[in-house]
């Protein structure tokens, strides 16, 4: 089983598997950190990779198809903003909505769309991709060189490179920018930021809008490089996992990432597991179990700390008297 | 406002959602129709639209249509069940989303004992639907109690747990208790008197667990709106703190009501397999947990609406089918109408400024009233 794992090739496969969860969970820390909760970032990721690779394949530019995947991915957030914050239907059921629109919807509109452009409906986009109009990937100069490590962190697909120093930027975002304190203070007490100057509504906007962004390039990832085109259901819960990995962080862009890699680890180690030939329905919901797992021991650890807390407190205020 | 007043104006609303949705979909067949000119197109969305709204109650010769109306009632069967465990789950403010997992592990299960359990007939069907029902009641309470104990989201643990179910059960179906003989993955056939008995013989489907899904509609809504533990729950969907304060067992009313949930939503997985399937043969997620939500908010949680929501929507849907057969628009236009409603329902702002104009009319309408008793009072002294 170690011998399985412990090769480099394991490794990149963690990271390939983990940056498209990586980005939609980055967009559900910058969602929920502004008291958004965008539970439609599976659907928003099955449109972003529809048009996305549709995009690609008629432009023949990969760059014009991210693009267009990212336009999308904000134009359903946005629309979704304006449900949940000017029309005010709950968050939770606008992103059922999207997820419903994400699931059957696009199905429709890849068939309508390609009986015009192609002449005949296509159940999926998977012939249109090819290595040519597949987002690229990148050799690191001189790390590509390192044994083991180059083969782990080289040549992967630039998309994940942008995930991980994603995860930076929102950080810094979060922290360093007077938005960052705006999406938090919006978050933890919206009438307060409202009370000094801070346009709430213009603030969630911005968060859901992000979310859509990084939900957008989850999707790009998803179409038009982990899988070659779109495929009925192909983001397959990974907007769910999102945030599943956003609650273990704890809200924060390194906590996140490190839970979506566990659970880069628990598909890459499923899809190990099947290719020694045991069945692939037995393995394929270990990403889904090691959630729900996750969330029990992340809720645990969070309990005892604050027990912990308490006891401490009570403890202070025993010696004071 | 008054009663009047806020009917009208609940109706005007769905209304103005539904003619939304069905204008976002004219919209689309037009845009996707391959007729030459902008005339021609037109004709063909006509055409296409007449088919959704009409094709499910009338044939093409202006007679009601029996076989396709029996067929939109054999397909609330399932919905009316979705929906009303969700009613029952999003009424104490759990967004628990399993019913659509739940449905297939009640179908999975029920279809099971139809196939193995040595039961005489009727009490098999009976046997093999109540099954169904606590196996998924059983799979809620993951959800439930650690939502209860622990405060972990029930709604993304409700969400996982639907991909366990389906490749739990595609890999017992797969590996162990497929019939081989056949060429594609289903299991043995159930036992003949595992059926569930037709209403109409007329290859609808339509059984008397139409009559079964009716019953517990009203069942439902008596244990909502008459018992305490309704009550709990209802009240603990608007205030929590307040029903806490207020002595209410919240921990034990949150794991009852997704439970409960998960009851319905197996019965209903049962019922629909031995009403209109002889194997198991489902690999994917039926996707009536999803439409069980819309019901739900169409039927604003409350039971007693649940089969005026759940035949719109299987309505709908037939006429989706009929459109893709005749007019090649394909039917999952029907997932695109079914979120456009279902945010229109759904958001509180919609038509605000009607309600308010009503609102503002009522209260005139009561101070004018006030006011001339007041003047009539005043005479009489």
């Amino acid at each position: 089983m170690l011998d399985l794992i412990l090769t480099p090739d394991f490794f990149f496969a963690i990271l390939r598997i983990t940056a498209p969860i990586l980005f939609a969970t980055l967009g559900a820390v910058v969602g929920e950190k502004a008291g958004v909760s965008n539970i439609g970032l599976e659907g928003i990721m099955m449109m972003s990779a529809l048009f996305g690779s549709l995009t690609s394949y008629w432009t023949g530019s990969w760059f014009v198809g991210l693009l267009v995947a990212l336009i999308v991915g904000v134009l359903e957030a946005l629309l979704m903003g304006f449900f949940a914050f000017n029309l005010k239907t709950d968050i939770i059921l606008t992103g059922i909505a999207v997820n419903m629109i994400g699931s059957g919807g696009t199905l429709f509109l890849v068939k309508v769309i390609t009986n015009i452009t192609e002449g005949k409906p296509l159940a999926s986009t998977t012939s249109l991709i090819t290595a040519v109009n597949q987002i690229p990937s990148w050799n690191i100069p001189l790390i590509k060189d390192i044994p083991v490590v180059g083969d782990v962190l080289s040549g992967h697909s630039i998309l994940t490179y942008i995930a991980f120093l994603l995860v930076f930027l929102t950080w810094v975002l979060l922290y360093k920018t007077p938005l960052g304190l705006n999406i938090r203070s919006v978050g933890e007490n919206p009438n307060a930021a409202a009370s000094v100057g801070v346009s709430v509504l213009k603030v969630k906007y911005i968060a859901i809008g992000f979310s859509g962004l990084m939900a957008g390039f989850g999707g790009a990832f998803m179409s038009m490089y982990y899988a070659m085109g779109w495929s009925l259901d192909m983001v397959a819960g990974r907007g769910f996992i999102a945030l599943a990995a956003q609650a273990m962080g704890g809200g924060e862009p390194l906590g996140s990432m490190l839970s979506a890699l566990v659970f880069g680890f628990a598909q890459a180690l499923s899809i190990k597991v099947s290719s020694k030939g045991i069945d692939s329905n037995l393995v394929t919901p270990i990403p889904y179990l090691v959630t729900i797992l996750g969330l029990v021991v992340f809720a645990l650890v969070l309990r005892s700390k604050v027990k912990r807390q308490h006891s401490a407190a009570a403890l202070k205020e025993a010696e004071k008297k | 406002m008054n009663k009047k007043r806020s009917i009208i104006f609940s109706l005007v609303r769905g209304t103005a959602a539904i003619l939304i949705a069905l204008a976002v979909a004219a919209l689309l067949i037009f845009v996707s129709s391959d007729g030459a000119g902008a005339g021609e197109k037109l004709a063909q969305t006509a055409d296409a639209m007449r088919q959704l709204l009409i094709g499910p109650a009338f044939k093409s010769s202006g007679g009601i249509s029996v076989k396709n109306l029996s067929d939109v009632l054999a397909a609330m069967i399932p919905i009316v069940f979705t929906g009303l465990a969700t009613c029952v789950m999003f009424s104490a403010n759990q967004f628990n989303l399993g019913a659509e997992g739940g449905i297939m592990l009640g179908a999975f299960v029920a279809s099971m004992v139809a196939i193995y359990a040595p039961l005489p007939p009727v009490v098999l069907p009976i046997a093999a639907i109540l099954a169904g029902a606590l196996a998924v009641g059983a799979m809620m309470l993951i959800p439930a109690v650690l939502k209860a104990k622990l405060g972990v989201s029930e709604m993304v643990n409700s969400l996982m747990l639907n991909y366990v179910v389906l490749y739990f059960i595609k890999y017992l179906l797969n590996s162990h208790l497929a019939d081989k003989s056949k060429g594609q993955i289903m299991s043995y056939p159930f036992q003949a008197h595992a059926a569930i008995p037709q209403l109409i013989d007329n290859g609808s489907k339509l059984s008397w667990g139409f009559v079964v899904a009716l019953i517990f509609v009203v069942l439902v809504y008596l244990f909502m709106y008459r018992t305490r533990w309704g009550y709990s729950i209802r009240m603990i969907g608007i205030n929590q703190d307040f029903a806490m304060y207020s002595g209410m067992k919240v921990a034990a009313v949150v794991v009852l009501s997704q439970v409960l949930g998960g009851l319905l939503a197996g019965m209903g997985g049962g019922i629909e397999v031995l009403g209109r399937y002889t194997t198991f043969n489902w690999n994917t997620l039926p996707g009536y947990g999803w439409t069980g939500i819309t019901v739900a908010i169409l039927a604003g949680n409350n039971p007693a609406f649940v089969p005026l929501a759940a035949f719109f929507m299987a309505y709908l849907n037939k006429g989706c089918n009929l459109m893709s057969t005749y007019c090649g628009v394909p039917s999952q236009l029907i997932d695109i109408l079914q979120a456009v409603i279902f945010v229109f329902f759904a958001a509180e702002q919609f038509l605000s400024g009607y309600r308010q104009k009503l609102v503002v009319k009522s209260t005139q309408e009561e101070l004018k009233r006030a006011a001339q008793e007041a003047q009539e009072k005043g005479e009489v002294k």
